[in-house]
């Protein structure tokens, strides 16, 4: 036994009070003289005796509470070894139904198993069945019933989703801490080695889990699957566009296969490939011409293999118009644009076209059918035109801010109110954050020299992605709204810098500007699980809508107002609509990693089974299950009753005086 | 002494702040006889008649000068006969009596008493004796009428100290030495013993014809016994100590006391004995007028 806070302790000295008191009182009673003692009958002395063990008990019960109180703030312990055998046993049957479970009768294989399981339980068991994707999901509440577990095994489908081993060993060490019961753990899955966490530590199970794991399939069968299709998410001319699809095989020998290229399910070419054994093919179809809209491809292998599901690749294309940028000058001086559209018009790519305008005529411009605004230099803007493009960030759009002299001298950057003054002389451009969207694939700012720069004082929640040498903020990224801001702490004209001079003036004009036009959000395809966002901010009242691959909206009326985002969780295409107004078609694809159906090693598994307190020493284990128990709780109750026993008999000790 | 002469009573309080004894007495008497022309016959003589107002063709010889130097009024002593009756005043002295509960301690009202007794049969011209007693004889005055014997006994009341412990037996023994004549003898006493046992012991002095009174001085604490907390008490005479709680001296004390008072009473009248109970707190010549009020009606 132990004490946390012994200092506490100090306070059973204040147990002196009462008893010094009940000394005291005791010594105060001195002989009272009385002329004659003969009417007073000796049977009093006993009365005297019960009242003075009255009065001992309520010191006792004064001592008693004083005492527990302060044991009680001196918080003690002992050390408790739970009794991992006194535990009652949670059997939880963990069924794998992640997207490679697909393969063969694999799915059909893990259910039998999990139901001989459940009907090899002892009667009166409890159970638990959960299904374990990315995701962990319970199926059950814990269970004595059979007819609950079995039906619930019976529900479990493949997913879409890729099995991690990590997630699944998280969520058995957090029930291990909060059931308070003894898990015995049984996981039957194919133990695919693509679902391994980077650490096998990341494996441990808790101190009272036992776990067991079936493996269903044997061997690592072969499998060959369109591993990625390459084909642009936007494009803005009628120039064709060359696709490009690798095929891969796990576990294969070389085998021919048929590859087919379909746009909105109509065949556009077909070619025969062999996949080398064990390898992978890149195949080159003809260039396309993509039609006006958005468009649903997919590559497509034939013959299949047994997971039909990797098998085919969904990607989506859209083609549209270049979108307009609004490039707006101030002072009269629209050759402050000429560096930044050449650049743009440089990447045809960009699907950009800068258009230039003068700094007053912002709030007669309709600012939403630009992709983005450029604020070069504004200074402090008049108030139609701050509240025009507040408006226009707020509800969805975007802004490029470039920061020189005359913002400086206006004290705050416009529309996102940063605090901006006069920075130092010449500088350098320093680091940048490539792994910002706004800067994604743009080279280093080197050499790029700055004569002049606003010093920038970015308010919280901003992201500082590119800084001067000297540490002050070059690009600042920030959001309002539902819109994006970025700010550059020179203007974009050369005035005060070089950067137009250099190689990647143009680089970071473009992706910028596919940034700000959010068109970094939206590649051909993503895998599934993805999340996609919907909204920037709660606030906004606009509903989302997402429409599955089935065709069934998937979310709610609540959800479509207030979700911030949505799991791509399905193998298809989704239509997506942005609570900004923006509509998206999304291709989704199983995780590819699925398809690589190697299975663990036996002794992998063999040494995952015994991972944590299965691998752990008797010793070891007895070191885990000691823990320290305090019982300041059970000492507070204790001086509770103490409490009212002393105020119980306090009253009749004073009802006593005051009778007296 | 404006104070007193002007109240009817006097409180024992201010007769214990005065100094001498003599002058309490005369001071209790004279009170005493002040009351005299609403109750005629008085007095401890059996043959002791009245006191009269003079009026004039009186024969001046009857006239109580001393009563008229103390009143200038004057008064005529009337006897029906010889007076020969001695008074013997017995006065209990042991540590019980040195009780007291405010100004006047039972001892101090019993000496009182004592002195305003010795000065009555002095005003009569009765012979009167002391003995003063605890546990044994601590003084004895001889009764007698002579000249200076009421100086002797108010010394010898003046003189008494408190001793230990009481016992009636030993003194009273000695006593029937001395009591060779009828007469009256009192004892004033507080009277802690059991009543049979009291009585029983001063019985033998009714049988020769004398006459007996008990005066018990009790203080008014001990009539009415009231405690704030549980106490120990001591008893005065035998240092033996006995705790007691206020429920005690509140429901069962006062009706012991007043047994005990009441079985003294009943036995001693039964036995031809006076009675009577005396609080510290009482006037005295109020209480000597009731006694004697009470004994010339019996009478």
């Amino acid at each position: 036994m132990g004490f946390l806070s012994p200092w506490f302790l100090a306070g059973i000295a204040v147990a002196g009070l009462p008893l010094w008191l009940h000394l005291l009182r005791k010594f105060k009673r001195t002989p009272q003289p009385f002329s004659s003692v003969m009417l007073f009958e000796r049977r009093l002395e006993s009365s005297s005796r019960h009242r003075r063990l009255r009065e001992l008990l309520l010191l006792a019960f004064r001592l008693a509470l004083l005492l527990l109180l302060a044991f009680a703030f001196a918080n003690p312990f002992v050390k408790h070894t739970s009794a991992v055998a006194g535990r009652r046993t949670l059997h939880v049957i963990a069924v794998d139904h992640s997207f490679s479970m697909r393969y063969g009768h694999r799915m059909q294989d893990a259910k039998a198993r999990a139901h001989a399981l459940v009907n090899a339980l002892p009667g009166g068991s409890l159970a638990e069945v959960v299904a374990v994707d990315s995701h962990v999901q319970a199926l059950t509440q814990p269970e004595r019933g059979r007819a609950a577990l079995q039906s619930a095994i019976d529900q479990i489908q493949p997913s879409d989703l890729a099995s991690s081993f990590g997630e699944f060993a998280r969520v058995l060490r957090v029930m291990d801490r909060s059931t308070g019961m003894r898990l015995d753990v049984h996981f039957i899955g194919d133990m695919q080695q693509t679902s391994m966490p980077p650490a096998f530590a990341d494996l441990a199970a808790g101190p009272h889990t036992s776990l067991s794991l079936s493996r269903v399939g044997s061997g690592d069968p072969p499998n060959w699957a369109v591993e990625s299709v390459s084909a642009p998410a936007r494009v803005y001319s009628a120039a064709r566009r060359q696709i490009t699809a690798v095929i891969a095989g796990w576990e294969t020998s070389a085998a021919s296969k048929t590859v087919s290229l379909l746009l909105d399910g109509k065949t556009l070419e077909t070619k025969h490939v062999t996949v080398p054994a064990n390898g992978r093919v890149e195949v080159k179809f003809s260039p396309i011409a993509v039609p006006y809209g958005a468009h649903r491809g997919e590559v497509r292998i034939e013959p299949h293999d047994a997971l039909a599901g990797d098998d085919s690749f969904l990607f989506s294309v859209e083609r549209s118009d270049s979108r307009k940028v609004l490039f707006l000058y101030a002072g009269g001086h629209p050759e402050e644009a000429l560096y930044y559209k050449t650049a743009m018009a440089s990447a045809p790519g960009s699907g950009l076209v800068v258009e230039t305008a003068r700094l007053e005529q912002a709030a007669a411009k309709n600012l939403s059918q630009y992709a983005y605004v450029v604020l070069n230099d504004p200074g402090k803007l008049d108030p139609e035109s701050d509240r025009a493009v507040c408006s226009y960030v707020e509800g969805g759009g975007a802004v490029l801010i470039a920061a020189g002299a005359r913002t400086a001298g206006a004290g705050h950057v416009p529309v996102s109110g940063d605090a901006v003054s006069f920075g130092g002389g010449s500088e350098i451009a320093g680091s940048i954050d490539k792994n910002a969207a706004a800067l994604a694939g743009s080279a280093d700012f080197k050499n790029v020299r700055f004569s002049r720069y606003a010093s920038l004082s970015p308010k919280a929640g901003a992201r500082v992605i590119a800084r001067l040498s000297g540490g002050s903020p070059l690009l600042v990224q920030e959001h309002r709204g539902e819109g994006r801001i970025l700010i550059f702490a020179a203007p974009l004209d050369g005035s005060e810098s070089d950067f137009p001079l250099h190689a990647s003036y143009v680089p970071f004009v473009v992706q910028t500007g596919r940034y700000l036009a959010g068109e970094e959000d939206q590649p051909s395809s993503v895998a599934t699980g993805t999340p996609v966002q919907l909204r920037r901010t709660r606030s906004q009242g606009t509903a989302a809508n997402v429409i599955g691959p089935g065709g069934r909206r998937e979310l709610d009326i609540r959800q479509a107002s207030t979700a911030l985002s949505f799991d791509l969780d399905q193998d298809g295409f989704y239509q997506v609509q942005r609570a900004t107004g923006a509509r998206l078609l999304v291709a989704v694809d199983a995780d590819r990693r699925e398809s690589d159906l190697a299975a663990l090693p036996d002794d992998t598994l063999a040494l995952w089974r015994h991972t944590g307190t299965a691998g752990a020493s008797q010793s070891d284990r007895r070191k885990q299950q000691t823990r320290d128990r305090t019982f300041w709780r059970d000492l507070l109750l204790l001086a509770l009753a103490a409490a009212l026993l002393e105020s119980i008999f306090g009253s009749r000790y004073l009802g006593r005086g005051r009778e007296a | 002494m404006p104070v007193e002469l002007t109240n009817r009573f006097v409180d024992p309080a201010v007769l214990a702040g005065m100094s001498s004894l003599d002058l309490v007495a005369k001071i209790v008497v004279d009170g005493f006889i002040s009351g005299l022309h609403r109750s005629p016959d008085f007095g401890f003589s059996q043959e002791f008649a009245e006191y009269r107002a003079y009026t004039p063709g009186d024969d001046l010889r009857h006239v109580d000068w001393n009563v008229y130097a103390r009143t200038e009024k004057a008064y005529l002593k009337r006897y029906r006969g010889e007076t020969n009756t001695a008074l013997m005043v017995l006065l209990d002295a042991s540590a019980s009596m040195g009780f007291a509960s405010g100004a006047v301690s039972k001892f101090d009202y019993a000496r009182f008493l004592a002195a305003s007794l010795v000065y009555l049969a002095h005003l009569q011209r009765d012979s009167a004796g002391l003995i003063v007693f605890h546990d044994e004889v601590q003084n004895f005055v001889r009764p007698s009428a002579r000249q200076g014997q009421l100086m002797r006994l108010l010394h010898g009341i003046e003189a008494a100290v408190l001793g230990k412990r009481t016992d009636f037996k030993r003194p009273f023994f000695e006593l029937q030495q001395f009591l060779k004549r009828r007469g009256i003898t009192v004892v004033i006493s507080d009277f802690f013993d059991d009543p049979g046992k009291i009585v029983d012991t001063v019985i033998p002095l009714r049988f020769r014809g004398n006459e007996l009174i008990l005066f018990q001085v009790l203080d008014p604490a001990e009539l009415d016994f009231h405690l704030a907390e549980p106490a120990v008490l001591v008893d005065m005479e035998t240092g033996e100590a006995v705790e007691t709680s206020p429920s005690y001296a509140r429901e069962e004390y006062p009706g012991k006391i007043r047994a005990h008072v009441s079985d003294l009473h009943s036995r001693a009248e039964s036995a031809g004995i006076d009675h009577f109970l005396l609080p510290t707190n009482r006037a005295l010549d109020e209480a000597m007028r009731e006694y004697f009020t009470i004994r010339q009606g019996r009478l």
